[in-house]
């Protein structure tokens, strides 16, 4: 960046955020619904997402050390009652895939030494791997802990001659030392905005998803544009009343919209709707 | 007084350094001549084609657009290297240059039914993500600049080479260096606009 730029284009490059309108004009604001009442837990996303962004499955021992490298995982949790003594409980388990939740005010971003992890236009939180040092202080920073670091130098061990040829070629292998994180499928999108620009248009809403939201049976992730107001997303953002920039949201009891450990005041992008559960039964 | 000298020493040595440092993005061609043993120039490495294709003919004498062989340019991330039955598209018919040595080799290939193992010779590291795409949209057909142009930003005058060679860093701060400058929209516009400055639109 050179000096000149950076005084020109200082009101840009200084951003602050979030703020109401942030998006208002801007083309493209990615984010997401979960719909927990809608999720029966099967890991169709998880296994979407291995297969989609190269991520090495790292054996039994190291999973067991938590150095697994899914960047959207399901966690169980169970209901009330006893269930240290009870196989199943009652009522069952709930879940809640959870993934990089894509904040706008991020906590990683801010403690990287290197600049590795910044905030792009498009409202992600982008993670470059040839820049990443490994201090995973990001990691250590980050409140839902889905940032992931490459302990071993995986590509070998993962995926042995002749897996390599299903790796996917629009993402990087990572090696040994580096961050990485859910990235939204950002080589879906940058295919999609190339595709729109070329057609002098905007990317329609469906036109492009996530792997995750792809292999969903259930159709639990919707995955569109929020600066579209149009958009499946932006209309169910609405129905919950949910605000982007608002760290506590003022909505009814009749709706199910939430985000994330809010009052952290790292306003994500994704709204997950609870369960519906009869409580008194 | 030794001591001073010293510091004097280490600052001459950093500023060379740092000077050098700044330089070598936009060396000019002087550099690329000399061949390292291991197969590298300032460039990046020396790529030897499995026999000496002539831009120089093609795309100079004879005024061949780009496009016409690397079809994909404008409508994909990879240029693409044409396939062997584009060059026999034409050379089955044009008798004048049958005998010689090139072309006969070309022949020999289309023979054995097997393809040209071409090499690439701009060859981006495997975390960046390059879109011939949008350059060409861009400036070829919305800026209306000379396809020699558009193409020789990145990849030199190569209507004046042979085989392809770099002639240009291909390096971050070569990249950014355009990026930075204010462009024109399109051909009728005085508007202009710089290119993307964000980590991922070219990192992946």
């Amino acid at each position: 960046m050179s000096l000149s730029n950076l005084i020109k284009n200082w009101s840009s490059l200084r951003v602050r955020r979030p703020y109401e309108g942030q998006y208002k004009g801007k083309d493209y604001k990615w984010a997401m619904v979960i719909d927990l009442d809608a999720c029966t837990g099967c890991n169709a996303c998880t296994t979407a997402c291995y297969a989609e962004n190269n991520l090495p499955v790292v054996g039994k021992e190291s999973f067991a050390k938590g150095q697994a490298m899914h960047w959207i995982r399901i966690e169980r949790y169970w209901g009330p009652g006893d269930h240290m003594t009870e196989e199943f409980p009652q009522r069952g388990a709930q879940f809640l895939p959870m993934l990089c939740q894509q904040c706008e005010a991020a906590p990683c971003e801010v403690v990287c030494p290197v600049g590795a992890t910044h905030h792009t236009p498009d409202g992600l939180n982008s993670q470059v791997y040839n820049r990443c040092i490994g201090s995973r202080y990001c990691s250590a920073n980050c409140p839902y802990k889905v940032r992931y670091f490459n302990w071993w130098q995986y590509p070998e061990r993962a995926w042995p001659n002749p897996l390599e040829l299903q790796l996917n070629p629009d993402v990087t292998v990572r090696s040994k030392g580096v961050m990485e994180k859910c990235t939204f499928c950002v080589q879906r999108l940058t295919e999609a905005k190339n595709r729109a620009r070329t057609e002098n248009r905007l990317v329609a809403d469906g036109e492009v998803t996530t792997a995750c939201a792809q292999a969903c049976p259930t159709s639990a992730i919707t995955f569109g544009n929020l600066a579209n107001e149009k958009s499946t997303v932006a209309k169910m953002w609405q129905a919950h009343q949910i605000k982007l920039a608002s760290d506590v949201q003022e909505k009814d009891d009749t709706v199910r919209g939430y985000r994330i450990f809010e009052d952290l005041r790292t306003y994500p992008s994704i709204v997950y709707l609870e369960q519906v559960r009869d409580l008194e039964a | 007084m030794n001591v001073c000298i010293k510091k004097l020493m280490v600052w001459l040595s950093l500023w060379a350094l740092v000077g050098s440092a700044l330089a070598e993005p936009f060396a000019p061609g002087g550099a690329i001549g000399s061949q390292t043993d291991d197969g590298y120039n300032a460039l990046g490495p020396v790529v030897e084609q499995p026999f000496e294709f002539p831009h120089n003919v093609h795309a100079g004498q004879m005024g061949i657009n780009c496009m016409y062989c690397h079809t994909y340019a404008r409508r994909s991330a990879v240029s693409g290297i044409p396939r062997l039955d584009k060059c026999m598209g034409c050379h089955k018919l044009i008798e004048s240059v049958k005998d010689k040595p090139r072309i006969k080799k070309l022949f020999e290939y289309w023979d054995k039914k097997e393809p040209i193992p071409w090499k690439k010779v701009h060859d981006l590291p495997d975390f960046v993500r390059f879109n011939h795409e949008r350059h060409i949209q861009r400036f070829y057909f919305r800026e209306k600049r000379s396809i020699r142009e558009t193409c020789g930003y990145c990849h030199g005058d190569v209507a004046s080479m042979t085989t392809a060679r770099r002639v240009k860093a291909l390096s971050m701060g070569w990249c950014i260096s355009c990026h930075q400058k204010e462009h024109l929209e399109n051909a009728s516009t005085t508007k202009t606009s710089n290119g993307p400055n964000d980590c991922w639109q070219c990192h992946k």
